[in-house]
């Protein structure tokens, strides 16, 4: 119970943090910084700001599904079809816009569809009560293959008349691209939502032990829907985001690593699996921490799957510094732990 | 059209000539070797396991393949494993156990399948492999000259990047998957160009994944550390649009010049009228189909031949497309097709 004590202390802000705690977090920032000195230093024009932005360009949809990822993951889920949900809603929105309809309206229409296949899964999840990681799962593949029945094909292109999507793609505001922006909006909404809104404070209390929130009386159930279609309507936010940046979306998408990659992102920065912990902080620490690396590896030519591999293989570092500092016991461990 | 229409007609010119040959007696009110013909074809069954028919070009095969086999009274059937080389497999094995009169192919790399099409053959199957090849060669491989694809490509950049004008000799190889026999072969013939032109400076060579999110994210990248890039070269016009995206998010759409290969469908075109691409070096799929077609017509016509007795190939035409002729039928539609 210390733990749980002080981790809620902690998340309000009320009580200080052990100096000598180093959680996983902190251990993620610091390979980050490592990683940056040394890229800095080995690689001519790693430090340009142009080189700063590209950076942070390039991990804007990683980072936009990672927030999404990390609401459900604190709520003790997981959200296997946000890619799914990414493509598929976008290129719905595509297809209706081909049939005639204004790109804008047709967006809304993909938004209301998206918020509906995020309204079944937390059903499935909440009423029905399948673990969400097999809900997530089979509901992924059914919305990418009801998706390859309809579109004609798997890549869709927006029409290039539309202002605010191109603005999307290559627009910047003082400097900063869109996508950054938008990135940067949705994680200091989500950031606010958790902290400061009543509704934030309960997602926490459901994913710390669900059990005893139900019992105080929470409504646990119609938390866990909500969260889901957030989850989802992030997705197609990062979608939108895509669109823009290649003018286009290619369904394939959802046959690469890209959703282990949100997964790989939330964890990495230290949002535990089990629920109950973390926030939007964790997540960009590791979705910054994903940009150094991709980043320098690509200006060093390290091909895709070697970076993969390394990308990986800094990830079990990570988890298993993390391991040995904060060695899990009966006190740490929360049943649900996977 | 005009072409599809000679190819066609020197299909059935052939498959004419051989019916010839062996029904010397036929009634003289009938076109000669028509009803041996017709009688060969009819009712053969036809399997088709593509990598996915998400995919324009595999989109345009089948829909000429499925003409032919309407008209001729074949029967197609396409196993579509959407890219899973697993389900690949076990659709390449459920295929020999049916025992088809004919399998068509496209490999998605060169080893996958490499056994499954020996055993095929053993079996008494003919393979006709399209445009992706295995390492074990079959009755009949119709596609693309790949090492061909990749001179041409390359050889496009070297006269842009050692022309007198040139922003610098630094050209970019986005690959597909490094295992695929697109890339091997392509990465064959841009050496021998590499090697005649030494002045050529490669920065980068990395597989985009066939993802234009991906390619985008290299070329940013990229361009950040050689801001004097003067070329691109991919594999695939719906990948390399990311490419183009990421040169105009940077306003150097005059400077870098984007060059790639594709199947001719209308997108591809429009991307270029976008100014995301400038070159594509165009296989037409339709008339890839239609070659294809009368390869299958000859080897449904000859039971007798045995399965992997005789070895052909054939390369189809490649056209140099940009915003001067990317019109008519150099950007075909998939309902035109149908």
């Amino acid at each position: 119970m210390t733990s749980a004590n002080q981790r809620a202390g902690a998340i309000r802000g009320g009580m200080p943090r052990k100096p000598i705690k180093i959680s996983q977090e902190k251990v993620v920032i610091g390979i980050s910084v490592v990683l940056f000195s040394i890229f800095s230093i080995v690689l001519d024009k790693f430090l340009s700001e142009g080189n700063i932005i590209a950076l942070l360009k390039n991990v804007s949809i990683l980072g936009t599904l990672a927030v999404g990822m990390g609401l459900v993951v604190v709520g003790r889920g997981i959200d296997l079809t946000m890619v799914a949900v990414m493509v598929v809603g976008v290129a719905f929105s595509i297809w209706v816009s081909s049939l005639g309809i204004d790109f804008t309206v047709a967006v809304l229409i993909g938004a209301v569809l998206v918020a509906l296949i995020g309204l079944f899964t937390g059903v499935m999840i909440a009423f029905a009560e399948i673990p969400p990681i097999f809900a997530t799962l089979a509901i992924a593949s059914s919305i990418y293959g009801t998706g390859r029945i309809i579109f004609p094909s798997d890549v869709l292109y927006a029409p290039n008349n539309v202002g605010w999507l191109k603005w999307v793609g290559s627009g910047t505001l003082f400097g900063i691209p869109a996508s950054v922006l938008i990135f940067g909006i949705v994680s200091v909404t989500m950031g606010l939502f958790l902290r400061k809104t009543r509704f934030g404070r309960l997602v926490y209390a459901t994913g710390d032990n669900p059990n005893a929130a139900r019992n105080m009386g929470l409504p646990t159930r119609p938390i866990i829907v909500t969260q889901y279609i957030i989850s989802a309507l992030i997705a197609f936010i990062a979608g939108l985001i895509m669109t823009g940046l290649v003018t286009g979306i290619n369904t394939r998408i959802y046959n690469s690593s890209l959703i282990y990659d949100v997964l790989l992102v939330v964890v990495l920065g230290g949002i535990g699996l089990s629920g109950g912990q973390g926030g939007v902080r964790n997540v960009i620490v590791g979705t910054i921490l994903v940009g150094i690396l991709t980043n320098g590896m690509t200006i060093l030519n390290v091909s895709y799957t070697n970076q993969n591999l390394i990308k990986s293989v800094i990830l079990l570092t990570a988890l298993a510094i993390d391991a040995i500092i904060n060695p899990r016991d009966e006190q740490t461990s929360q049943t649900g732990d996977i | 059209m005009a072409i599809l229409r000679t190819i066609l007609a020197a299909g059935i010119a052939v498959a004419a000539l051989c019916g010839a040959a062996s029904t010397a007696t036929a009634q003289e009110t009938d076109q000669v070797g028509r009803q041996a013909y017709l009688d060969a074809v009819k009712g053969k069954k036809v399997i088709f396991i593509p990598i996915s028919q998400g995919f324009d070009l595999n989109q345009a095969w089948v829909a000429v393949w499925q003409r032919h086999a309407a008209r001729y009274g074949f029967s197609l059937e396409v196993r579509d494993p959407n890219g899973d080389t697993n389900a690949g497999i076990r659709a390449m094995q459920g295929a020999i156990a049916e025992k088809p009169d004919l399998i068509i192919v496209q490999n998605p790399d060169v080893q996958t399948y490499a056994r499954l099409l020996k055993q095929a053959q053993q079996a008494g199957i003919k393979v006709l492999q399209v445009n992706m090849q295995s390492a074990t060669q079959t009755d009949s491989y119709v596609g693309n000259d790949w090492i061909e694809m990749g001179k041409l490509e390359m050889g496009e950049l070297a006269k842009t990047c050692t022309a007198p004008n040139a922003p610098s000799h630094k050209v970019v190889w986005l690959a597909g998957v490094q295992t695929g026999a697109a890339n091997i072969y392509m990465r064959t013939g841009i050496d021998a160009v590499l090697k005649q032109y030494p002045q050529l400076q490669l920065v980068s060579d990395q597989p985009a994944d066939y993802s234009s999110e991906k390619a985008r994210q290299i070329t940013e990248t990229v361009l950040q550390q050689h801001p004097d890039l003067c070329g691109i070269m991919g594999i695939w016009d719906n990948a390399e649009v990311g490419a183009g995206a990421a040169v105009a998010a940077a306003g150097k759409q005059d400077q870098v010049t984007i060059v790639t290969n594709g199947a001719g469908s209308d997108t591809g075109c429009q991307s270029i009228k976008n100014g995301l691409l400038d070159v594509i070096f165009n296989f037409n799929a339709p008339v890839q189909g239609e070659i294809a077609a009368q390869q299958i017509s000859e080897l449904l016509q000859h039971p007798d031949h045995k399965a992997g007795s005789e070895k052909t190939i054939f390369f189809g035409p490649v056209t140099r497309v940009d915003k001067n002729n990317a019109t008519g039928r150099n950007c075909w539609k998939i309902d035109e097709l149908k």
